[in-house]
């Protein structure tokens, strides 16, 4: 066989990666609907919540309130659950649906890199949803700061890497872009209805609270309180959340098709 | 050295073989247009060349490049337009063809390019808002836009209205004078005809014939026909006994007679030896319908009508 020396590689460089990466935040922005959900969802929630009567003081919690630790986490986690298992699995299995992922494939860009892209956009979807929570909880409710922000930092960085790991599970196994956003919203409320989203935990049957806490949404709203109350996570959550994403990711690299 | 180089391309899915066995060569500069019904092999063994799929049996080599192997050399100078396949649908012609470009080492400049395919005025639209054809254009311009060295145009002009084939045709041809090599899936037997320099024919997954558009129609051993108009009471032995004619049919006053040679001289040349008159004389050529009907003895188009 020839060796063709006169032909270089050439590998997608950072303007590729920037474009491709702008191309996701279009594709996301210019998708009201997809949007709205992320940002306005949780600000329904944080806002019902906020206008109810748990911002008393806890005892033993330094000042924080049942505000501080149960609604705000599970505001942060509605942002990064709709984000990663509703939001980010449509686009992908769109993508491959349609023929995008395929189209990619011919050209010097590996589809791998809308996958990335997605994960960087979602990642900047999370932040600004989360910054926009925080603050309305902040002006508007007297919400308190995190008493180990680095913890409620990781807690949050951990939290997110979990739900997109589900989300990329789902796209690998949903058929088409609507059975993508079926399944993510069927997980999404799954798991919310079971990890306090809808109301205190305590108030479900144990065993399925049991269930509901270590399930990502769970395991995210248990270990962002414990971190803003300034205390270390239980373990368990931490596990559960560590093992979402070493089982997501390995039954998204067994099921994953680029078409 | 060979542009294109297929050799022994077998592929199913499944029971179901779609190439049984392929075998291609395109030179570097040649126009090699790929011709067949729905379902003959011609889109897979595309996607064999462009590396989307890879063979059960048989090589594929794209300038002497394994396009998985090569992965990466490959993609920078293989231009593919594929059937039908989206694009991010939220942007913009400008914005698609911006971030394709980014892709190559050296490439189109995108606005010139969106102008060639004529999409200056909808260089705003977003993908989903834009027309079949305006698609298709599109298609094309993300094909060509980091300036292959050989192109895969599969279904180059479908949905596109004659002006904008015609005008599609004349930046292939343009490709051409630049030296791109192009492999060009069709069922526009007009495009094949005007734009290939070889056809191949392929059938139920084999190559059946390759040859000039003029060899192949050559090959089918079709007969040249003559058609005019005589008078009633037109004696058809007056033809008959002409060397070259194979048959002489006469329906009321329109005449044809089949046969080949110098036809349509020796045809006229006889009548007025017989003092016929004869009106609306024409030579009808076989096309290359007509040759891929004779060459796999099926019509062609019942299945894709």
């Amino acid at each position: 066989m020839t060796s063709q020396t006169d032909i270089a590689v050439h590998r997608p460089g950072p303007r590729a990666w920037l474009n491709l990466i702008r191309a996701e935040t279009k594709m996301v922005v210019r998708d009201t609907a997809g949007l709205l959900i992320p940002i306005g969802l949780p600000l329904l929630i944080l806002v019902m919540n906020g206008l109810g009567a748990s911002t008393q003081e806890l005892p033993g919690l330094d000042g924080l309130t049942a505000f501080d630790v149960y609604v705000i986490p599970i505001v942060i986690a509605i942002v990064v659950a709709t984000i990663g298992v509703v939001n980010m699995p449509s686009f992908l299995a769109y993508y491959r649906r349609t023929g995008v992922l395929r189209r990619l494939a011919v050209t010097p860009a590996h589809p791998a890199m809308v996958l990335a892209a997605q994960v960087v956009t979602s990642i900047v979807q999370t932040t600004v949803g989360i910054v926009i929570a925080l603050t309305v909880a902040m002006l508007a409710f007297d919400a308190n700061p995190p008493r180990n922000p680095g913890m409620a930092l990781a807690v949050v960085v951990l939290a997110a890497l979990a739900m997109y790991a589900v989300g990329i599970l789902i796209a690998a196994v949903a058929p088409t872009g609507n059975a993508a956003v079926a399944i993510g919203l069927v997980l999404f409320f799954g798991m919310g209805a079971t990890g306090g989203m809808f109301g205190p935990v305590v108030n479900l049957p144990d065993a399925v609270a049991r269930v509901g806490e270590v399930l990502p949404f769970g395991a995210v709203t248990a270990a962002v309180g414990d971190a803003w109350a300034g205390q270390t996570p239980e373990s368990l959550h931490l596990i559960s959340l560590v093992a979402a994403i070493v089982l997501s990711s390995l039954g998204a690299a067994r099921f994953f098709r680029w078409e | 050295m060979l542009a294109i180089e297929v050799r022994n391309l077998h592929k199913r899915y499944g029971q179901v073989v779609a190439v049984d066995d392929v075998s291609l060569s395109v030179d570097e500069g040649e126009i090699v247009g790929v011709l067949g019904r729905n379902g003959a092999g011609k889109t897979t063994t595309v996607e064999a060349i462009a590396g989307l799929r890879r063979p059960d049996r048989g090589t594929v080599r794209v300038l002497g490049l394994d396009p998985h192997r090569d992965r990466a050399r490959v993609r920078q100078v293989l231009g593919v337009q594929l059937q039908s396949s989206a694009l991010h649908s939220a942007l913009t012609v400008r914005e698609l063809v911006g971030l394709y470009r980014s892709f190559y080492a050296t490439g189109a400049d995108p606005d010139k390019l969106i102008e060639a395919v004529g999409l200056t005025g909808s260089r705003g639209t977003r993908f989903e808002k834009l027309s079949g054809g305006q698609q298709q254009r599109l298609s094309i311009a993300l094909a060509l836009v980091g300036n292959p060295r050989v192109a895969l145009l599969d279904e180059l002009t479908t949905g596109l209205d004659p002006e904008a084939r015609r005008h599609i045709w004349s930046m292939v041809e343009d490709l051409r004078a630049g030296g791109v090599t192009v492999l060009l899936v069709s069922h526009l037997m007009e495009e094949v005809e005007r734009l290939c320099d070889r056809v191949a024919l392929i059938d139920q997954g084999r190559v059946v014939a390759v040859d000039t558009p003029v060899g192949l129609i050559a090959a089918a051993g079709l007969a040249q026909r003559v058609r005019f108009r005589a008078a009633r009471g037109f004696d058809p032995t007056v033809l008959d006994r002409l060397p070259d004619v194979t048959g002489v049919e006469v329906a009321g006053e329109q005449v044809t007679v089949t046969g080949d040679g110098e036809l349509l001289h020796n045809v006229s040349t006889a009548l007025v030896h017989a003092g016929v008159v004869a009106t609306e004389t024409r030579l009808e050529r076989a096309t290359l319908d007509d040759a891929f009907l004779a060459l796999t003895g099926r019509p062609f188009a019942q299945e894709n009508s």
